[in-house]
């Protein structure tokens, strides 16, 4: 027997690898055809690739896959967080308060709007307000990699950054306090309702700051070497993803108050802006494939309608609210339309709120995945055209001088 | 058809200086200008503020000031416009010559007829011209006033220079000059100096032939380093980077007011075809080497350190200074020479002290706002 152990045994030993390496692969092919063959921004030929390798289509990559894979999603979106939580500069929110306003108005109304859609179609209160609260959200992934993929550059590009980490903001603090209510609506004590929301704001919070401080400190002792800064800031990263995972936080939450900290705490400038370029692009695209795994073409078919209705209210929620107060905000009324246009994209993250829920309690995780994952597949193939159009559109792209993704 | 050279009070002054606009996230350049000008647009303000050939540009001038102090009060109320309004877009202004790793081809031309004609006929060039510079108007009487001016004003070019210097990095290197900006304007085909025409008919002769000739259109074409400007009735020096605070600007602008009038007052000697036959050399090497540049002088065929030249000078026209009332502004261009510190030298000293580049531009930009007065904090903002 022993003396051919040389030779494979199956189950192959690494696949977990092979299918990362092959997942990667199949991303990148397909998104190539995409920007080649049918000039669509390439983060929509990965969630495709992923739509048809995942379980809704061809069933390549099957659940418990995916959930080996989680990993990946959680440090994917560690690193977005954290970079788009560097891009809410207060001081900005300081010396124009109408932006603030505008961030407030464009929030309160998508989470109005489509808070009234859901009722109106009967869904009870508290799933409405959870799926609305979700609708707030733009998706810092995709804006962030179509921003890294035009080389976008502006003032239109830098709203649309700070807009979207406070709407992330909002809505990541209503969500937590959402989950009181969910204890609630399945009949826990009013002391789990309170706790358990106080826990998750304060403790993520809590731990973003100690990530920050210990950054700062490795910052002051390594110098500003780049090389050296982007190991340190990825390894803290990592780390505070798994310290999130471990003590039940919010991994969104902390994260982006680890970069939040990090752009407003950082008073002798120790951090340096790194960026985290194709290292990164590894996590983003394993992100896009493996979110596009997790959607259901089915769930299109069945709540068709309501997610139709669902994207419309959410859309002019977002046009309401930055149209009302572009004109005070300093920004002409086309470029409110591009900024309202710009958020549209809403994705990963809605997956990962849902799926906190559904560990929060099975029952109420269904019931809000059927009503928020349709509005996710339509989406998270339109959003990245939305939001490359609008920075087109502002002339913030590199593509005008010939250089396309 | 003639020039008219208007007539203006003899040694009023004004300025324009380009400033550059900056993201608050990395402290590169930025396409702001649009935004910044439509917000500034909606307010009364002092002076006048205009796009610059690329997005990240703005510039911003004053009016005709006759005193030194209410000049540097102007500069200020503009400036606090500016700034004030760049904070609401979350953009920082900052001063400077060259931004010190901006890379030009990412410049992008402000929508405006006459810099979409400037792109097409000087391509890159064009875009290259990503610099910002200090000129200088200085009122002349009369348009043979203006010729005389200038060409006595050609001698103390190189003054201007190594005074103001502030472009030592240039797309993310240090060049080793002290002013790498004027360096981008040698590359235009009308850049240089004046010929050396005696008189204004003179002057408007070889104009006429250059238009006859259709190498130009109007005076705009010409890139020198001192040109008469006949709609102000003023000569204009544009030669300077911008310096880092409002402060450096001002005093280099009363500086060359009180030069202008020891010139015009004193009448020390001819214009002479001399100083054109070293103004190459000197004005390469106060680029190169600013303050510790030498100098040859072509009067008396010596040469010497253009610091002592400047102290000579500054001793020349102190009494024209008192009279302008600008002797302050005359001070402290004479400790910025004895000490040989100019913007440059603050610069380089930034970035050595263990910051980035990026890092120097946030410092920049903070002592464009606080003024001289931040200059030796070490925490910036």
């Amino acid at each position: 027997m022993d003396e051919m152990g040389f030779l494979p045994s199956f189950p192959l030993t690494a696949a977990n690898m092979m299918l990362v390496g092959a997942i990667l692969l199949c991303g990148l092919a397909v998104g190539q055809v995409f920007v080649r063959v049918l000039k669509l921004p390439r983060i929509t030929g990965f969630v495709a690739a992923g739509l048809v390798l995942g379980p809704g289509v061809l069933g390549l990559l099957d659940q418990t896959m995916l959930g080996e894979l989680s990993l990946f999603v959680d440090i994917s979106l560690g690193l977005i967080l954290f970079e788009l939580g560097r891009r809410l500069d207060l001081r900005w929110f300081i010396h124009d308060r109408w932006l603030l306003a505008s961030s407030v108005a464009e929030s309160l109304l998508s989470f109005l709007f489509v808070y009234g859609t859901l009722r109106f179609f009967g869904i009870a209160p508290v799933y409405s307000a959870t799926a609305a609260a979700i609708a707030m959200a733009t998706s810092p992934a995709v804006l962030i990699m179509i921003v890294h993929d035009q080389r976008a550059k502006g003032p239109l590009t830098e709203r649309l950054l700070a807009l979207t980490a406070l709407n992330n903001v909002f809505a990541f603090l209503l969500i937590a306090l959402l989950f009181g209510f969910v204890h609630l609506e399945y009949r826990a004590d009013w002391l789990r309702a309170v706790l358990h929301p106080l826990y998750l704001i304060a403790g993520s919070a809590g731990l973003g700051y100690l990530a920050f401080i210990a950054a700062r400190t490795l910052a002051r002792w390594l110098g500003k070497r780049e090389d050296s800064q982007f190991v340190m800031l990825l390894g803290l990263i990592v780390g505070t993803v798994g310290c999130a995972i471990s003590f039940k936080l919010s991994v969104l939450l902390a994260l982006l108050a680890f970069g939040v900290f990090a752009k407003n705490l950082d008073r002798d400038h120790d951090l340096m802006a790194v960026e985290f370029g194709p290292g990164g692009q590894f996590f983003l695209v394993m992100l896009f494939v493996i979110t596009g795994a997790g959607l259901r073409p089915s769930e299109l078919a069945l709540a068709g309608v309501v997610g139709a209705a669902f994207v419309f209210a959410r859309l002019a929620g977002k046009l309401a609210g930055l149209g009302l107060f572009a004109p005070l905000s300093g920004i002409a009324q086309k470029k409110a339309l591009l900024l309202g246009l710009g958020m549209v994209p809403m994705s990963a993250i809605a997956v990962v709120m849902v799926q906190g829920a559904s560990a929060l309690n099975p029952e109420f995780g269904a019931k809000l995945s059927s009503i928020v994952l349709s509005a996710v597949v339509i989406l998270e193939l339109v959003g990245p055209l939305a939001t490359q159009w609008a920075l087109r559109q502002a002339g913030e792209t590199e593509s005008a001088t010939g250089v396309d993704a | 058809m003639t020039l008219e050279f208007s007539r203006s009070a003899p040694f009023t002054m004004g300025v324009e200086l380009e400033l550059m606009i900056l993201s608050t996230h990395d402290w590169n350049l930025i396409r702001g200008a649009e935004d910044l000008l439509a917000l500034i647009e909606k307010e009364k303000h002092a002076g006048d503020i205009k796009p610059e050939i690329t997005e990240s540009m703005i510039e911003i001038s004053t009016g005709i000031n006759t005193d030194y102090r209410t000049m540097l009060a102007e500069l200020n109320a503009i400036r606090d416009t500016v700034v004030d309004n760049a904070r609401r877009l979350n953009l920082a202004i900052a001063g400077g010559g060259t931004h010190p790793f901006q890379h030009w081809s990412e410049q992008r031309i402000f929508p405006k007829e006459r810099f979409f004609h400037l792109h097409e006929m000087y391509g890159y060039l064009a875009k290259q011209f990503t610099v910002f510079g200090q000129h200088i108007h200085v009122g002349v009487s009369s348009g043979d006033d203006a010729i005389y001016l200038l060409h006595m004003m050609s001698r103390y070019i190189p003054h201007f220079i190594a005074l103001s210097a502030s472009s030592p990095f240039s797309q993310g290197m240090d060049t080793a000059f002290d002013s790498s900006r004027l360096n981008n304007i040698n590359a235009f085909p009308l850049s240089g100096t004046m010929p050396f025409v005696a008189d204004w008919n003179e002057f408007n002769a070889y104009f006429d032939t250059m238009r006859d000739l259709k190498v130009v259109d109007t005076m705009k074409d010409f890139y020198w380093d001192i040109r008469p400007k006949p709609e102000f009735g003023t000569i204009e020096i544009r030669v300077c980077d911008t310096p880092l605070t409002i402060e450096k600007a001002a005093a280099l602008a009363a500086y060359a007011q009180a030069l202008a009038r020891h010139l015009m007052l004193d009448r020390p000697s001819a214009p002479s075809l001399d100083v054109y036959r070293v103004y190459s050399f000197n004005r390469f090497t106060a680029c190169r080497y600013g303050l510790e540049a030498g100098f040859i002088d072509a009067g008396t065929r010596t040469r010497r350190a253009l610091k002592e030249d400047i102290a000579e000078t500054l001793v020349r026209v102190a009494p024209h200074a008192e009279a302008l009332g600008s002797t302050a502004a005359l001070d402290e261009i004479r400790r910025c020479n004895e000490a040989g510190e100019n913007d440059a030298s603050w610069l380089r000293a930034e970035l050595k002290s263990g910051q980035t580049l990026n890092d120097v531009v946030r410092r920049q930009s903070h002592l464009w706002v606080t003024g001289g007065k931040a200059a030796d904090s070490s925490t910036g903002q």
